[in-house]
């Protein structure tokens, strides 16, 4: 792996149950307050009611009728990127000029989960295609690309749970490939019966608040939301636009198990690797890493290990208490929170944690922590044995 | 950056592999099998339907490892054991090799499978086996544990355009030294569901043949299979020549623009919706449309692509004019495969000798 360049991020836009926008996310944040609850879009008559975290209010966007059919998801993805693209002070029309591309990570986003229609027609009637016809409609990339009239590549990642850091990673490499002027690149997640009742099955839900890195976690609080990045080269951002930069990205299999990590982590050991190496950097140059940290037993233990091995003594944190766990979209809204906290110079506490776990002896940030340093670590494990690393640097505007 | 083929490894309705591919094109077409529907809408109906079997799979995984993985991974695994077998890449050291696995629609079978745990016996009885494997990438993934494959793996989806947009990151994977191989492909299934809804939306325009190249008509034939690809860097060895770029885009917004001197391979697979644009671009020119050899499917391009690559290993390549014709072979040492969605969106590879 070689020394990439550098990609400038030049905005930035995030929705999930901590906020409607990204000011909004960093006040809950940092104020340390968290809204899991019962699901209030859908029910099931599963008999434990696990709390889940959805966005705490509707969110409205310029779309014409037919968009307003489009699936939640892709909804959540075209409201962070309208967002990301104001913060860069872009204009619709100006991107029509240049040679756009669109990475968006998703999981609910692509599954044809269409189980009303399903019913019916398992049960023998014939059920009528409006459903089918709104799911294909909505593949989130195609989405974002359609309402902006954009006409560079377009690819929706589906890499389970590491979709979002592996879209943006991606969409870096298409700008250093030259095959886009400018990136818009995320994951957009919706909450889901269908998923709720797949992790429910799997039994790595919490009953209660998550509690990523604590020794009595019992799993993870789903959630919904979506973070974007406006991703440009930096000659062409100048560094009075930059939000950030994306220095390294890293991918790895474990090739281990379909929904559990490898426990010695050299997965996600190896996407470390190439990800410094990709940056140029090392892993005590970091301020921070914003973990994973989804609150269940697997996962935590085996990112607590090789955080201790490969990032000994730099602070880490699980934003999973505040947003759940967002599934496609969580890698990009965690680098999108990477990003506004090096550029504000303090991490939030990780919320939920209040006892060491033995096996991970190194515990996360408790209280709101100021950090220093231009450098920060995001990663993302995901079913399937995926692990993706984005190492993203503070922008020149704050 | 160009990228050399070093192998290719393709199941579908005309049978498994390179050979089977290879001879189903000289004669131009396959039957389809005729599949009867269960649907009591339609029970009884037949309809036809170009389905790949995935008994070779037993040939490289033992059948024990297999029992839990469904019809959808068990293509994509065929897929991607014949590729590697192909490159002379099943033994040895894999740890440099990558995964891309592109998908219209990912495991539906399975996707619904899940839906009937719970819509059957409750939330409390949902299957977590098949949740785990209706994920999108449980595929790539099931290819990396079999394979031992610990490089990046990534799987796209985008309908029509999954081909040419999870190509492009391939590319970019070799050009970026993250990989010394990508193990390319592409996968997709039929499953009842999805007739039914082929069924609402078409009408009993699907009842066959394939007529690709008659633009204005629907006549696809639905398909499934998996088409997969060994790529490297130029330096290495070409067993089938090479890719020389990708190129996405809308064509309503930016029209795509053919080379006027190399062959071309349509994906014109009997959608109508599609069949617009291609008419717009293909007028007046001879082309290969070989949907009649494996149906129509999102994941198609990527037997497209297999066809193009067997046709610069041999020299030569069919084509006809639309709407059709008896079929000429013309040397060829250039070709471009270029696919449609409904909406104009394109994907064109370009790929030489």
């Amino acid at each position: 792996m070689t020394r990439l360049a550098p990609v400038a991020i030049s905005g930035l836009g995030c929705l999930s149950g901590a906020g409607m926008n990204l000011a909004e996310n960093l006040e809950t944040l940092f104020a340390g307050r968290r809204y899991p609850r019962p699901p209030v879009r859908f029910s099931t008559d599963h008999p434990v009611s696990y709390p889940v975290l959805e966005l705490r209010s509707e969110f409205t966007l310029p779309l014409d009728e037919q968009e307003l059919t489009y699936a939640r998801t892709s909804q959540l993805a075209l409201a962070a990127a309208l967002e990301a693209l104001a913060d860069a002070g872009l204009e619709a029309m100006e991107l029509q000029k240049k040679r756009v591309g669109v990475c968006i990570g998703t999981t609910v986003g692509c599954a044809l989960n269409c189980d009303d229609f399903y019913r019916d027609y398992k049960a023998g009637s014939m059920p009528e295609l409006a459903i089918i016809e709104r799911f294909l409609r909505s593949n989130p990339a195609a989405v974002i690309a359609r309402h902006l009239q954009l006409d560079g590549p377009v690819q929706t990642v589906v890499n389970a749970c590491s979709s979002g850091s592996d879209a943006i990673g991606l969409g870096a490499s298409w700008l250093r490939a030259g095959a886009c002027d400018l990136v818009i690149a995320g994951g957009a997640d919706e909450l889901s019966r269908v998923t709720y009742a797949g992790f429910s099955s799997l039994m790595i839900t919490d009953t209660g608040p998550c509690r990523p890195f604590d020794v009595r976690r019992k799993g993870l609080n789903l959630g919904e939301g979506a973070g974007m990045m406006i991703l440009q080269k930096s000659e062409d951002a100048g560094p009075q636009r930059e939000r950030g930069r994306v220095l390294g990205y890293g991918a790895a299999c474990d090739a281990h198990h379909l929904t559990a990590p490898r426990p010695d982590g050299a997965g996600l050991k190896q996407a470390l690797r190439e990800a410094f190496a990709g940056a140029g950097a090392t892993p005590a140059q970091m301020a921070f890493v914003n973990a994973h940290g989804t609150g269940t037993p697997d996962n935590d233990r085996t990112e607590g290990r090789v955080l201790r091995e490969v990032l000994p003594g730099v602070p880490y944190l699980s934003t999973k208490g505040y947003t759940g766990h967002t599934l496609g979209a969580a890698g990009a809204i965690e680098a999108v929170y990477t990003v506004a906290c090096l550029n504000r110079g303090e991490v939030p506490a990780s919320i939920g944690f209040v006892d060491v776990d033995p096996e991970i002896p190194v515990p996360p940030v408790i209280a709101n922590t100021a950090i220093g340093g231009d450098m920060a670590l995001s990663q993302s494990l995901a079913f399937g044995g995926n692990n993706a690393v984005l190492i993203l640097g503070k922008g020149g505007r704050r | 950056m160009a990228v050399n083929i070093q192998g290719i490894g393709a199941v579908g309705g005309f049978g498994c592999g390179v050979e089977a591919l290879r001879n189903a094109l000289r004669q131009g077409s396959v039957p389809p099998r005729q599949v009867t529907l269960e649907h009591p809408g339609e029970a009884g109906e037949e309809f036809p339907a170009y389905l790949a079997a995935t008994g070779e799979l037993e040939r490289f995984i033992p059948k024990r490892e297999l029992r839990r993985i469904d019809h959808f991974s068990k293509m994509t695994l065929l897929g991607a054991c014949l590729a590697l077998e192909d490159a002379a890449l099943l033994d040895g050291d894999r740890s440099r090799i990558g995964v891309v696995v592109a998908s219209g629609y990912g495991p539906l079978k399975t996707t619904f499978s899940f839906l009937d745990s719970y819509l059957d016996f409750g939330y409390s009885c949902s299957s977590p086996t098949h949740f785990s494997n209706s994920v999108h990438n449980a595929a790539a993934a099931h290819v990396a544990m079999q394979l031992k494959l610990t490089a990046p793996n990534l799987t796209v989806t985008q309908f029509d355009m999954s081909v040419p947009s999870a190509l492009m990151t391939a590319l970019q994977w070799l050009a970026e030294d993250r990989v010394d191989q990508v193990l390319f492909g592409a996968v997709d299934e039929y499953c009842a569901v999805l007739r039914y809804c082929r069924r609402q939306f078409f009408g009993a325009g699907e009842q066959g043949p394939l007529a690709p190249l008659e633009l204005a008509r629907q006549t696809a034939v639905v398909g499934e299979g998996a088409a997969f690809f060994v790529l490297a860097r130029p330096e290495s060895a070409a067993a089938y020549g090479r890719i020389d770029g990708v190129c996405l885009g809308n064509h309503q917004r930016r029209p795509v623009r053919l080379p006027e001197t190399d062959g071309l391979i349509v994906g014109a697979d009997g959608h109508h919706r599609c069949g617009v644009w291609y008419q717009q671009v293909i007028t007046g020119r001879q082309v290969a449309a070989c949907a009649p050899v494996y149906g129509s499917f999102p994941a198609a391009a990527a037997f497209d692509l297999a066809v193009a690559a067997l046709a610069l290993r041999d020299g030569n390549l069919t084509v006809d004019e639309p709407p059709g014709g008896d079929g000429q072979a013309v040397d060829v040492s250039r070709l471009a495969c270029l696919k449609f969605a409904a909406g104009g969106e394109y994907g064109l590879i370009r790929l030489s000798r």
